[in-house]
């Protein structure tokens, strides 16, 4: 009877046990831009995009912002989200409430699957100011450190957020949030033994 | 149980670097080190580790469900009134347990003696399950051992059953650890590895950036709901994090589950003693508060404990660790001898923290290092070892791994 198991290979080379064909999400090229603009001046200068889909793209997001930007019940939740200064009714920005509130559009992200963008995706996501300075997308959950450049991401990021416009804003204990676990571990560099 | 002198392999060197196990030198100094093994005979293994690190996992199970069914011992435990519920929810659903390590005092005859249980975030796990296992298939290659010549190490196939008993195929479990740590990131890799040849998906995201979406579920760092969520990191540093209120509401399983806050816990140890006083793998062992006047200045000790404190006065004043209730790696724990300290590990992160008193056992010597048995349970057995000496009578994180066979 045999105390050992009968095979173990396992490898330890960075993410290779998290990374499978199959398994790991499609990647995308995305690029951000402040303003169209900025899209316009890249694309004529050969970038990924043409002016056309600069102009599509940005009225993509602008309709998401209305429908899907997150919808605070205070100006001060809403600054605690996305920083002073960051944010305005909902009356001045979609045309709804007074006592509603959003954050600013602060820039677009652009996948490079425009035209193919179906179903439960969008070609573009509006960019919102973080409460730490950089990005973050609709829904809040992923972060980016500027609102220019470009990047390889999982095609993920461009799940249409789910629309905001009608349902309860956000309360103060139910705004979305990240990086809530870790902060205890205080100064130690490892949590196992 | 002889320690025994093997060349270690030429190749050493590359075959870390090739399978990416970069911690195999630490601080400068070799932390996997096969210059020598610890030999045992299958007797020993089955006898005296083994069936009795299984119990010793029954006994705490046992334990958890006395300590959950009182708010006052979950206090002393440091269990934060506020998710006191969560612990005994989390038992009551018989959550699933995956792994944990106990260590162990052994020097090759008589019982092995419980020092504390890891159960919840326990390292060292690639080492013992993958690395070790392969140094022995190496070594009868080339003739240094005996064909025939065996290991205590089911620990990867034991892991793979579990997570196949647990879970239907293509479960999606996530991961999560301190990313930059490679130390905990490998025993992360280890259990994903598991996961995956068990047929599940498995997904890594950095702590830092898991996320909670507006309706309270737990989030990867692709925005991903979380299912169920492998974590690296302590209960007694998740349930102080902001993120501790989502956690009851989040849907999300959590493994280890939040019962193993209580197993974790060196402040299982006394309540092992006073539930199973005098079993053969214990130690005697108290909370703190409840013998410190009787151990320092002659006064009496809490009634509660007064009788089974009076059975085992004696060797404890002559001899005693002190622990706080959440430490790993040695960190916090005081030898205490005749009223004097006598050893102190340096590191004193968890002062904070309760502590418990714990009769001094030491570890036994071979070439002038002490080894602890490391003994992984995976679900409710105990499947292999993993060993690790230290020069200092306090193992600590500076310690060595040793591999070990079973004599054919």
């Amino acid at each position: 009877m045999r105390k050992r198991s009968r095979t173990v290979a396992l490898t330890l080379l960075g993410a290779a046990a998290f990374t499978v064909a199959g398994c790991r999400e499609e990647q995308v090229d995305a690029q951000a831009f402040p303003d169209l603009a900025s899209c316009q001046a890249a694309a004529a200068q050969g970038g990924l995009f043409t002016a056309a889909e600069c102009n599509q793209a940005f009225a993509e997001a602008e309709t998401l912002h209305v429908e899907s930007a997150p919808r605070y019940d205070s100006l001060e939740v809403c600054e605690e989200q996305h920083g002073a200064g960051n944010c305005g009714s909902e009356a001045q920005q979609a045309g709804g409430s007074g006592s509603i509130f959003m954050p600013l559009l602060a820039g677009y992200l652009i996948g490079s699957m425009l035209g193919r963008a179906t179903g439960g995706m969008a070609a573009s996501q509006p960019m919102y100011r973080n409460a730490q300075g950089g990005f973050t997308n609709a829904s809040g959950t992923t972060n980016f450190g500027s609102n220019a450049g470009r990047a390889q991401m999982g095609a993920q990021s461009f799940a249409r957020p789910a629309a905001t416009a009608g349902q309860p804003p956000m309360t103060r204990a139910n705004a979305a949030s990240r990086g809530g676990f870790g902060s205890s571990g205080g100064t130690r560099s490892s949590f196992g033994g | 149980m002889r320690k025994i002198q093997i060349p270690e392999r030429p190749d050493l060197a590359e075959k870390a670097a090739e399978v990416g196990f970069t911690f195999a030198t630490m601080h400068g100094e070799p932390y996997w080190d096969e210059t020598s093994a610890y030999c045992f005979t299958l007797d020993q293994i089955e006898t005296d580790l083994e069936a009795p690190a299984t119990e010793l996992h029954a006994m705490s199970r046992e334990a958890v469900d006395r300590i959950v069914a009182s708010e006052a011992l979950m206090a002393r435990m440091g269990i934060p009134a506020p998710h006191m519920d969560l612990i005994a929810d989390s038992w009551a659903r018989n959550e699933p347990e995956i792994y944990g390590r106990m260590d162990l005092a052994y020097d090759g005859t008589g019982p092995a003696k419980l020092l504390e249980y890891n159960a919840d975030t326990p390292t060292s796990l690639y080492e013992s399950a993958a690395f070790q296992w392969q140094w022995l298939e190496d070594q009868i290659a080339a003739g240094h051992l005996p064909q025939g010549s065996d290991q205590f190490n089911g620990i990867h196939e034991a892991l793979v059953e579990r997570f196949r008993d647990l879970f239907a195929p293509d479960t999606d479990i996530h991961f999560t650890a301190a990313a930059d740590n490679p130390e905990d990131y490998a025993t992360v890799e280890s259990m994903a590895w598991a996961a995956r040849e068990a047929g599940m998906g498995a997904h890594f995201s950095d702590l830092a950036a898991l996320g909670v979406s507006a309706d309270g579920q737990f989030l990867d760092a692709d925005s991903r709901v979380i299912g169920t969520l492998f974590k690296l990191y302590p209960w007694e540093d998740l349930l102080a994090d902001d993120y501790a209120r989502h956690i009851a509401g989040s849907g999300c399983m959590f493994l280890e589950p939040a019962w193993k806050a209580v197993v974790s816990n060196k402040g299982l140890l006394p309540v092992l003693w006073q539930m199973f006083e005098n079993h053969p793998n214990l130690l005697p062992a108290f909370f703190a508060d409840d013998v410190a006047p009787a151990l320092v200045d002659g006064g009496r000790p809490d009634p509660s404990v007064a009788p089974a404190f009076d059975r085992v006065g004696g060797p404890l004043r002559r001899a005693h660790v002190v622990k706080p209730i959440f430490s790993r790696e040695g960190a916090g724990v005081t030898i205490v001898e005749d009223g004097e300290v006598t050893e102190a590990s340096e590191a004193r992160d968890y002062d904070r923290h309760a502590r418990i008193v714990q009769a001094y056992h030491p570890l036994p010597e071979f070439d002038g290092f002490r080894p602890v048995i490391g003994a992984w349970i995976a679900g409710h057995d105990c499947v292999g070892i993993g060993i690790r000496e230290d020069r200092a009578r306090i193992t600590q994180d500076l310690s060595r791994f040793k591999p070990h066979v079973i004599a054919a």
